[in-house]
């Protein structure tokens, strides 16, 4: 596979900033989602062309990136660059701002490869260890931004799965899988159909307002299976759950298709660091699928519910101790149900005694800004000469001149540094928009 | 002078100076604001909390902290060391638990810190300078440090480069002589001197460290010749509290201070725009960061940014390549390192055996070359980890070890017994001691330590007597 | 030693509760309470010679950065308390120059923006979100230096930051989610968020900005001791406080402002598509439009029969 990934940097035609060599694979994807909506071949036709058309795109953007960088007076290439960094910061914030539907509790397999193929040393140290120490990062980050999601482990040895750990909300349960690196020594052969049956059995409980997903770390170009492992994807289909792999050899068929018909993602590393990207672009929880679909709508309707939730009240650790209904231990801290007023260690779970569900308010507003991102700025052009002086978020001083005149418009990218709020109708300089957007997500003027 | 390289979280060496003093004097310099808070920065940063914690309290008899410290072992025993800090330096009373800042500092910290009063202590500013009249801080980087590195490269080269660099003033010879870093040669009175090996442990350390090492032989010295120490610390802490690229006035100076003035325009630490006007001063960048706790950086333009930045490149064959062409940099180097070539900015050596034997000779340890050429390594070699090359560490590691080969004691031969029992007895005797070093059964003869000795020589008498 | 720290103040300078507070007993007139806290920044000052802050403020409908003054920007923005910009003036023999540049320019600012104000302004809730995206903004700025005209020049170590946010009014449940982004971007910079409560008004969100952010809460019961207690509790960074603890507040209360009527609930409906909370049940999620099965609403509805008719108009 060629390094579409390494390619972001280099500019291509800017004047479709989604549908260029960012991700075939998304692309792809969507095709395939666009496909199972009834009705929506014209866009399936013209998505699969684009998907053809940038194949290739990163050489043509390779010879492209020739001319626009330029040296600046002293020859230096320094501001070329980060101007290209720049811009490709920036067109990752380019995209909607409607709020768009995603899953937020999600319910996530792990299935590791443990295969002899996971000894190879093509990737540093090995691919094992390498694997490891990415799920361990991997994990926190998960639980980090979907607080309310649950996941468990599954291992591939030998021709069956193996579960490691079960489907748990509490990310250090979790991280102890890896914690025990003996117990995972690989060894024979990997079985994708009983690993993914295993999967598909400890999730087949689940309430049906959640996303279930498995993600497959996959290292083995080989399954050895008992039966016919399409009818495994069927089931998974009919069960809705999306299966994403990360190949760490090649491309295989069945995987690549199995990702396709389920609506997960399919990527192959390329190296350590695209490895970690493709896992990490697993983290934020995904879109929900076909939600412009009427048809899709109404059938989401009937599986959403409406949840009664309480927000506890925290006790310190200097708190006069007492019982939790948890686990009947004395102790300082916990927290109180604000229903039964009865005291329970850790949040969220369910209340012992009345039932309601305990979670901390913070743990749902950290997906908030899904809901309601900060609009995207418009970069500045031209000056009418009432622009304020200053950056409104940091205050520090816009430039006064026009950097590089030879920026083209469309590529949201101002001559002055200037991005200007929408809304609230302030100038931001390129580093704060960057933050506003990438960590804030809301907007210093409108707030 | 105790090694190159200082630890992020030791405390400068004025802060012993001082807890060396006698109460009073601590007493009479805290009278002045600009001190106090110069002396509350030299603190750590638990101690300065402390004193945070209890300075706007006006209790008499103190305040009890231990309820705010953490309860931890690590955290109790540093609350208590900076609580006996405090007390060493005479900031705050323990009585029985119960902290106190001592009036005298904490007025004067108050005062600091809120500002007004008449004290004058953070120097008098000179009514600005207009135009060109006006020093850049550069400029004034730039005398400093040429006057800091003039007086490095004069110890470097032993007096010998005189003619491409002014040698500095009488006044800092005497004082680097003074301060052992140096010995005359020949004669006492002349200019002539050899730089000693403490003087080549000075070369390598940071040039903050170096400034107040002269600063305390410096302090030492004119503590011997009668003047006040209360003024010139006073004057120290002025300066460190004064603005880069002000000018200031003398008027408000005593006698002392004045006198002062004169000295530290040698070491480069004050600039006088008009030399024959005595009435005003800039204060130099050396001057303002003495009481700031992180090494110097030169906004300097003429000396690149290769005094402050990294600038040397150690591959793991030993070679060396040191990107500069400053002269006090080439020399220093030229203390450990084989130079073979030398181009417009850059100097490409070796690290041999025989270098860096030379160094170990001059009484430079292993420990200081390793330092210097960690803290002087490039941005490039920065990307490694360790920084140096491991093979080359441990081999100038080994190069210094080779020294160690012998050891010596000092102590006692004992020979000449006269029967095998005899010598068995003592051997016994002083083996119980475990002091001793070595023996010969067939040739009836040990070494004995010279703590030892004392005890096996009465052993041996009162057998005789008995 | 340590690393620099750069602490940023963030006023809540609403005229209505001020007017209140300098009328109580003991009072506290906004102009004692500013000399106050410009001790407080001299005495963060006066710790090292690196040491930076900002002071941002929070009027009724909007934020104003108040220290270091606009333009005089962030390249600079550290080394100003190094005392390396030139003066404005001769300076002050009796004051450290550091010091004199923050005193100079902040009570003015502050005076005019509250002299600023008018009337219909009076009752709006005090824009604190606005101030504190201001002061994040900031501080990422100093965490992420523009790159150096020099490349060969390493950037400086950033400083360690802290906020402390000056609380005379209470919450704004209006502003709820902005407001929690602004505590979980403070926890991705590291930026603890100290509170230091001035009146005696509820504040659930501050209380969970310190608690999430892992800084401090103080709601000062004696005002005529606030100095006492701005140096007590609020001067000691990060590092010290493993040694010397400072207060936390005792109970952290958890609840949620409601989307529909903004309204601070503890037991609320939450959409299990997309977690919007609502304080009565309702037919279908007003953010993502998803209708819920109708026997949620009825399961629901046996216990909050009016609720539900509520929630269909909402």
């Amino acid at each position: 596979m060629p390094p579409r990934r390494d390619a972001e940097f280099i500019v291509s035609d800017g004047s479709e900033p989604e549908d260029d060599d960012l991700d075939e694979d998304y692309v792809a994807s969507r095709a395939a989602r666009a496909r199972k909506g009834k009705g929506k071949g014209k866009e399936l036709a013209g998505d699969s062309r684009k998907a053809q058309d940038q194949s290739y795109a990163w050489e043509a953007s390779y010879k492209r990136s020739w001319d626009t960088v330029q040296e600046d007076e002293a020859g230096s290439l320094q501001a070329a660059v980060q101007d290209l960094v720049a811009r490709s910061k920036r067109r990752r914030l380019l995209g909607g701002d409607a709020p768009i539907r995603r899953t937020i509790i999600r319910h996530m397999m792990l299935l590791m490869d443990l295969s002899t193929a996971m000894l190879d040393r093509d990737m540093r140290p090995s691919r094992f260890d390498l694997t490891l120490s990415y799920a361990r990062e991997f994990v926190g980050e998960w639980f980090d931004q979907n607080p309310l999601g649950q996941m468990g482990v599954v291992g591939m040895r030998n021709g069956v799965g193996e579960r490691i750990g079960e489907m748990s909300g509490n990310p250090q349960e979790v991280l102890k899988c890896f914690a025990d690196k003996t117990k995972l020594e690989p060894a024979g052969e990997p079985s994708l159909q009983n690993s993914i049956e295993m999967a598909r059995a400890s999730m087949s409980h689940l309430p049906t307002h959640s996303s279930r997903e498995i993600l497959i770390l996959f290292g083995s170009l080989t399954t050895v299976d008992p039966g016919n492992i399409h009818d495994t994807v069927d089931a998974c289909l009919r069960d809705q759950i999306r299966i994403s792999i990360v190949s760490l050899s090649a491309e295989m068929k069945i995987c690549r298709d199995m990702c396709e018909r389920t609506g997960g993602v399919f990527g192959v590393a390329l190296n350590e660091g695209h490895y970690k990207d493709l896992l990490f672009e697993l983290v934020p929880p995904p879109a929900e699928k076909s939600s412009a679909s009427h048809l899709a709508a109404k059938a989401a309707a009937n599986e959403s519910e409406l949840m009664q939730m309480g927000f506890p009240t925290r006790l310190p650790s200097t708190a006069p101790p007492s019982l939790c209904v948890c686990h009947s231990r004395l102790r300082s801290e916990g927290y109180i149900c604000p229903r039964c007023n009865s005291k329970v260690c850790d949040v969220p779970t369910d209340c012992d005694i009345c039932g309601l569900m305990i979670v901390s308010s913070p743990h749902l507003a950290r997906s908030y800004h899904h809901l309601f991102p900060a609009p995207a700025y418009k970069a500045i052009v031209e000056l009418d000469g009432s622009e304020a002086p200053t950056c409104h978020g940091c205050s520090q001083p816009f430039p006064t001149a026009a950097r590089d005149r030879n920026l083209v418009p469309e590529e949201g990218m101002s001559p002055f540094g200037r991005y200007r709020c929408p809304k609230c109708k302030h100038d931001f300089d390129a580093e704060c928009d960057m933050f506003v957007h990438d960590v804030l997500h809301v907007c210093p003027g409108c707030g | 002078m105790s090694g190159a390289h200082t630890l992020p979280n030791q405390l400068p060496p004025i802060h012993s100076f001082l807890t060396t003093r006698p109460q009073t004097t601590l007493s009479r310099l805290y009278a002045r604001p600009s001190a106090c808070l110069a002396v509350f920065r030299l603190l750590d940063d638990v101690a300065r909390q402390i004193v945070m914690s209890l300075l706007w309290l006006d209790s008499k008899t103190g305040v009890d902290l231990t309820s705010w410290v953490a309860p931890n072992e690590t955290a109790r025993k540093h609350y208590t060391a900076a609580v006996q800090g405090l007390v060493r330096l005479h900031i705050a009373k323990d009585g029985n638990g119960r902290i106190l800042v001592l009036p005298a500092f904490q007025a004067g910290l108050r005062r600091a810190l809120t500002g007004g009063g008449d004290h004058r202590s953070f120097g008098v500013p000179f009514p600005i300078a207009r135009g060109k009249d006006a020093m850049t801080t550069e400029q004034l980087d730039d005398y400093a440090l040429e006057r800091w590195e003039s007086i490095l490269h004069f110890m470097v080269t032993s007096g010998s480069a005189v003619g491409r660099v002014a040698p500095p003033s009488n006044a800092v010879i005497f004082l680097l002589r003074r301060s052992g870093l140096m010995v005359p040669i020949g004669v006492e009175k002349s200019p002539e001197s050899r730089i000693t090996s403490q003087g080549f442990q000075f070369l390598l350390e940071d040039s903050h460290t170096q400034l107040w090492d002269l600063l305390l032989q410096y302090l030492a010295m004119s503590e011997n010749e009668g003047r006040d120490l209360v003024e010139v610390i006073g004057f120290l802490f002025m300066l460190g509290s004064m603005r880069l690229g002000q000018e200031y006035s003398t008027e408000n100076l005593s006698d002392t201070q004045n006198v002062m003035l004169q000295d530290f325009l040698d070491y480069g630490l004050i600039y006088r725009r008009y030399p024959d006007d005595g009435t005003r001063f800039y204060p130099t960048r050396l001057a303002t960061t003495l009481t700031s706790t992180s090494s110097l950086s030169f906004t300097s333009s003429k000396h690149e940014k290769a005094a402050s930045e990294g600038f040397i490149i150690l591959e793991t064959n030993y070679r060396l390549y040191a990107y500069t062409e400053n002269p006090l940099q080439v020399a220093v180097l030229n203390l450990f390192v084989t130079l073979h070539s030398r181009f417009e900015n850059l100097v490409v050596g070796r690290v041999t055996r025989e270098s860096i034997k030379g160094a170990l000779a001059n009484g430079i340890t292993a420990d200081q070359i390793i330092s210097y050429l960690t803290v002087h390594a490039h941005p490039m070699m920065h990307k490694n980890s360790p920084v140096l090359p491991v093979t080359v560490q441990d081999q100038i590691r080994l190069w210094e070890l080779e020294n160690n080969r012998l050891k010596s004691d000092n102590g006692y031969l004992y020979e000449d017994f006269n029967s095998q029992g005899d010598f068995d007895l003592v051997l016994s005797y002083a083996k119980q001691l475990d002091v001793v070093l070595w023996e010969n059964r067939e040739k009836r003869k040990m070494f004995v330590r010279e703590d030892g000795h004392e005890n096996v020589r009465e052993f041996i008498r009162r057998r005789a007597e008995a | 030693m340590s690393l620099p720290a750069h602490l940023s103040l963030i006023l809540d300078l609403s005229p209505v509760p001020w007017t209140a507070l300098s009328h109580s007993t003991p009072p506290l007139s906004l102009r004692a309470f500013l000399a106050q806290a410009l001790v407080f920044l001299n005495a963060h000052l006066a710790l090292r010679n690196e040491n930076s802050v900002s002071v941002f403020g929070a009027l009724p409908g909007r934020s104003v950065g108040l220290y270091p003054p606009p333009g005089r920007g962030h390249g600079h923005g550290r080394r100003q308390a190094g005392g390396e910009e030139e003066g404005s003036g001769g300076g002050d023999e009796n004051t450290f120059h550091v010091f004199g540049q923050a005193d100079e320019g902040l009570m003015s600012r502050v005076e005019e923006e509250v002299a600023g104000l008018e009337e219909v302004e009076e009752d709006t809730p005090p824009a604190l979100v606005g101030a504190l995206t201001k002061s994040l903004c900031y501080i990422n700025r100093l965490s992420n230096p523009p790159p150096p005209l020099n490349p060969t020049n390493a950037a400086p170590a950033p400083p360690h930051a802290r906020i402390v946010l000056f609380s005379v009014s209470q919450d704004a449940s209006m502003a709820y989610i902005p407001f929690m982004n602004c505590i979980f971007s403070a926890q991705k910079l590291k930026v603890p968020i100290d509170v230091c409560k001035l009146d005696d008004s509820e504040v659930i969100f501050l209380h969970q900005a310190s608690h999430l952010t892992g800084g401090a809460f103080v709601h000062i019961d004696q005002r005529e001791a606030l100095l006492q207690y701005l140096s007590m509790c609020f001067l000691s960074e990060t590092e010290t406080r493993k040694t010397l603890a400072v207060p936390t507040q005792d109970k952290v209360d958890f609840r949620a402002a409601c989307f529909c009527h903004k309204e601070i609930v503890d037991i609320g409906y939450v959409c299990s598509v997309c977690l919007s909370i609502f304080c009565t049940p309702v037919a279908q999620c007003s953010t993502c439009h998803t209708k819920f099965s109708p026997d949620t609403l009825l399961r629901f509805g046996g216990s909050a029969t009016n609720g539900h008719s509520n929630g269909t108009t909402a």
